[in-house]
Parts: structure tokens; sequence; C-alpha cells
């Protein structure tokens, strides 16, 4: 008997990171749920380590595409007869620099990657939603979606981005059954943190591991934060119990964000 | 198998409405939990009710007292050998007005019942968690502390000022082991709701009692006010091993009302 028996869940970006935390957070809780990756073959793996057999499902898609978003949740209904629970968890950013040097293309790229994908994925999903007058979407927002930090202004900005768009969804839909949700952890130490976090760091002037120690610093718990803590307010907000719980930007960061 | 087996909690205000939904939670998830209230009659009442057996108790006091509060710490401690969970939940109003016409009894009441108290069973209570290096306390706050309406000063200065409260312990205690955290629900039908919200409703200039939830829950994106269930839930959540790394956060359970 889990919270979320039955329940029919998509995540962007699901194969490893938060999302795959997510993915096994809802898994043990009796959700079916569809993961996404750009590389199938790469998610084999993976897949294979959920153990989870029917319940689990893979979609490949680059959430930088609408196409794909859409695709991706279309693809949850054709496969499991419905959608529950969204969770736009894709993101991150690349080209980080001091906005005086900074590329539009960086801009861009960290705006379809994180707001866009977060945008088509809700759209889509609330097509499936509003009629059936219940659903379940969060996204994976960060503690940089309240503060800002610079030279990763591409990141901040569109993960503010992202607590807007939830703000405004959430009362679109809020007398539909529906929550709407964004998820703002501090920083953990994923593999994209790992990919992306030593050129962030380098446009703030700091190596990667000043970089994490910069974040770890400005929590009250002084280290960082863990996939599983996102993934337990994920599953409680999914669950019937987060019914009355929407609109809102859950700090998940040890203490770090000041509201 | 629980969330909170081999766990202890105390909460004040527990034996109805907010705090009760809580004990109930808590048990569920395999605590011990010791409930608080001013009448124990009220509070053998609620301990039937719960039909925890030797997993409830009940320490009778009024919350809005130094030596209830500390005293309700204490007796949990010495009741079951430790204090894993604080929550100081109980607060409100009892005759509430606009600033211009505040008395200065209510004013000190409010803030006896609701920013001190709270200072009061946090400070014992870390006293206790702090050699433990383990520990979570989580407050009861409210949407009034972020926002703030006419007619209610007391409840949103109060409300405020335990969110402060709050932050700055998260930060005193961030590496002990201990979190401190505050949920913010928005308007509940509860029993204090029912008894004060007649009075409130004028204070506060809207007329009736259902002019007064209509209000609150208009504000919401969910049209609706919230459940001492949904509540519940979070403090669950916060008193967990899972949200070990959650600490001076503002947890709204509002439906969508606080802008921020």
């Amino acid at each position: 008997m889990g919270v979320l028996d039955g329940r029919v869940a998509c995540i962007t970006g699901g194969t490893r990171g938060i999302g795959l935390g997510i993915a096994k957070g809802f898994l043990d809780e009796g959700a079916m749920v569809v993961v996404n990756g750009r590389d199938r073959a790469k998610a084999e793996q993976t897949l294979a380590a959920l153990d989870a057999g029917d319940r689990v499902h893979f979609i490949a898609g680059d959430v930088k595409q609408r196409e794909s978003c859409e695709a991706i949740v279309d693809g949850t209904v054709d496969h499991f007869g419905r959608i529950d629970i969204l969770v736009a968890n894709a993101g991150g950013g690349s080209g980080h620099a001091p906005i005086v040097d900074l590329t539009d293309e960086a801009m861009q790229d960290a705006l379809v990657w994180n707001f866009w994908h977060t945008f088509w994925t809700m759209r889509r999903a609330f097509h499936y939603m509003i009629p059936q007058q219940s659903g379940r979407v969060m996204s994976v927002s960060s503690l940089e979606g309240k503060v800002g930090k610079p030279g990763i202004s591409i990141y901040v900005t569109a993960k503010h981005a992202i607590n807007g768009l939830t703000k405004s969804a959430a009362h679109e839909v809020g007398t539909l059954g529906i929550t709407v949700n964004a998820l703002c952890p501090g920083a953990i130490e994923t593999d994209i943190m790992k990919a992306e976090g030593p050129a962030a760091a380098a446009s703030m002037g700091l190596d990667y591991e000043g970089l994490l120690d910069m974040f770890a610093q400005e929590s009250a718990i002084k280290r960082l934060n863990d996939v599983e803590d996102v993934a337990a307010v994920a599953t409680l907000l999914a669950s019937d119990a987060g019914a009355g719980i929407t609109g809102s930007l859950i700090s998940i960061d040890g203490g770090t964000a000041p509201y | 198998m629980g969330k909170l087996d081999g766990k202890v909690a105390c909460i004040t205000g527990g034996t109805r409405s907010i705090g009760r939904g809580m004990a109930d939670a808590f048990i569920a998830e395999g605590a011990k939990v010791v409930v608080n209230g001013r009448d124990a009659v009220k509070g053998q009442a609620c301990l039937d009710e719960i039909g925890a057996g030797d997993n409830a108790a009940f320490f009778a006091g009024d919350a809005s007292k130094q030596d209830a509060v500390e005293g309700l710490v204490d007796f949990t401690i010495e009741r079951y050998g430790q204090l894993d969970i604080c929550c100081l939940n109980s607060g409100g109003v009892l005759q509430t007005a606009p600033v211009a016409q505040m008395s200065d009894e209510e004013w000190a009441l409010e803030i006896d019942w609701n920013l001190n108290h709270v200072f009061w069973g946090m400070r014992r209570a870390l006293q206790h968690m702090i050699p433990r290096e383990s520990g979570r306390v989580i407050v009861t706050s409210s949407v009034e502390g972020k926002l703030g309406k006419p007619g209610i000063p007391g409840y949103s200065a109060t409300k405020h000022a335990v969110n402060g409260l709050v932050k700055a312990a998260a930060r005193e205690v961030g590496t002990l082991g201990i979190t401190v955290n505050a949920i913010l629900p928005g308007i509940i039908e509860t029993d204090i709701v029912r008894e004060t919200g007649p009075d409130s409703a004028v204070a506060m200039g809207v007329g009736t009692y259902d002019a007064l939830i209509s209000m609150f829950s208009s504000e919401s994106a969910i049209k609706r006010p919230n459940t001492v269930e949904e509540v519940a839930a979070v403090a669950v959540l916060l008193a967990s091993d899972a949200a070990r790394n959650m600490t001076g956060c503002m947890f709204p359970v509002d439906g969508g009302t606080m802008p921020y």
C-alpha cells in the first residue's frame, strides 16, 4: 500500500540525478512512472536497476524540442492510459559567463532547457488533467529561483521564470483538483552538477570545490542537499495529502533561501 | 513500520484541531506523543479518542504561560526518556481588534500565546536536543506570518515574529542534526476558528463568520479552506528522517494564497 498506488507519473530527465530519485520515490509508493532521457541505450542500465517491471517505462526525447516535450506527455497517456503527475525536472545551464560577456545562445539555451520545457510539458499535461479534474504538476526549480548569484544569470533567470509560471498556473487550475508547485533545492552533487559545475564555478571566479563549499556555507546545515530530500517532498506533493498545497515554491535547501 | 518509529513528540495545544491532527498522524507513524491543553477532562477525552494506550499522554497547562510550556517539554522527557519532535502549535486570538482599539491585555496575551510560547518551548527543547545532536522543532505559523490583514494586528505581528525566530534558530543548530521549521497554513475551520471567528469577522470588518471564511478562501487558488490533515502530512514529513536537510523553511499549506 503506497500513497501513490495506481497513479501515473511522467518525469522529464528521469534517468539520473534528482529525476531518478523522484522516480524511485514514486515507484516505492506504488506509482507507474515514465522516465525520459535523450538516449535509450544510456538509460537501459538505470531502468534495469529500478527493477520495477511494467511499472516503469522509458520515453526518449530531447526536452529542448517542443515536439519531444509534447510527445513525452502524450506517450505517458498512450502507455499507461492517463497522466496524474507531471514532474518537469530536466534542466541546467551551459555557457555560463558574467552578463557582460554572456552570449545570446547561452541565455536562449537555458531558457529553452529549463523554462520552455516546463511550459511545454505543463501545457500538454493540462490538456489531460483539466478534463479529468485532477492532477499534480511540479517543476524542479532551484534555490536560484528565489535568489541570484553572479556569473550564473542564465540559470537564475530561467528558474525565476519557472517560479512565476508556477504561481500563475496554480491560480488558473486551483479549483479543478490540480496543484502546481515548484521544488527549490539547494546544491546537490548530481551528474549534471559535476558536468556543469566547473564552468559555472569559473564564471564565478571559483574552482568546483569552491563552488560547492560556497553553497554549503550559505546554508544552515553547512552541507549540500541530497536527491532523496527532494524526492520526499515530491512524494508528499503528489499524494492526496498534497491537495491543499499549490502555487508553492518549496525550499529544500538546508536553510539557505531567506523566504 | 512507520516513519517515526521510536520517536517522541510533544505538541502544544494538541487535543484538538491542527495539533490533534499532528498527534494522530505521528502516532500512526509509530511515535509516542504528549498532547497538551488547558483542561484535564478534555485531555482525558482526547486520549480516549486517540486510543494509543501508553503511546500517548496528556499534560495540562496553558500554552500562554511559561511554566506550562516548559513543563510540557520536561514532562515529555520524563515520561518517555527523550524528546525528538517539539511541535509548538498552540496559538490564536481571544478578542482581536484593529490597532486603534486594541487593548493592552489582548496584545500581551497574543505576544505570550503566539510568540513567547514558541520561544519558551523551543529554548527548553533545544537545551535537550543540542547535547543529543538530534531533533525537530516544528512551529505552526500562518499565512499571516507573511501577509497582514486588518483587524488581526497581533496575530500578524506574532506570526511574522515566529517566522524570524525559526530562521534564526535554524542557523544556530543547523550543523547539530536539529531542524527548525515553520508550517504556514491558510484558513482552516478548526474549533478555535469557529469559536473566535464570529468576533474576528466583526473586528476585521467582514461581518459574519461565513464571510470571514469566504474572504480567506477567495484569496487562495483552490477557493476552499485547508484541512487539518494537509498540515499533519507536512508535519510528518518535517519530523521524519527524510527531511533531515530541510530547515529554516516556511512550508506553505495554503492552497496558493501567499505570493512568496
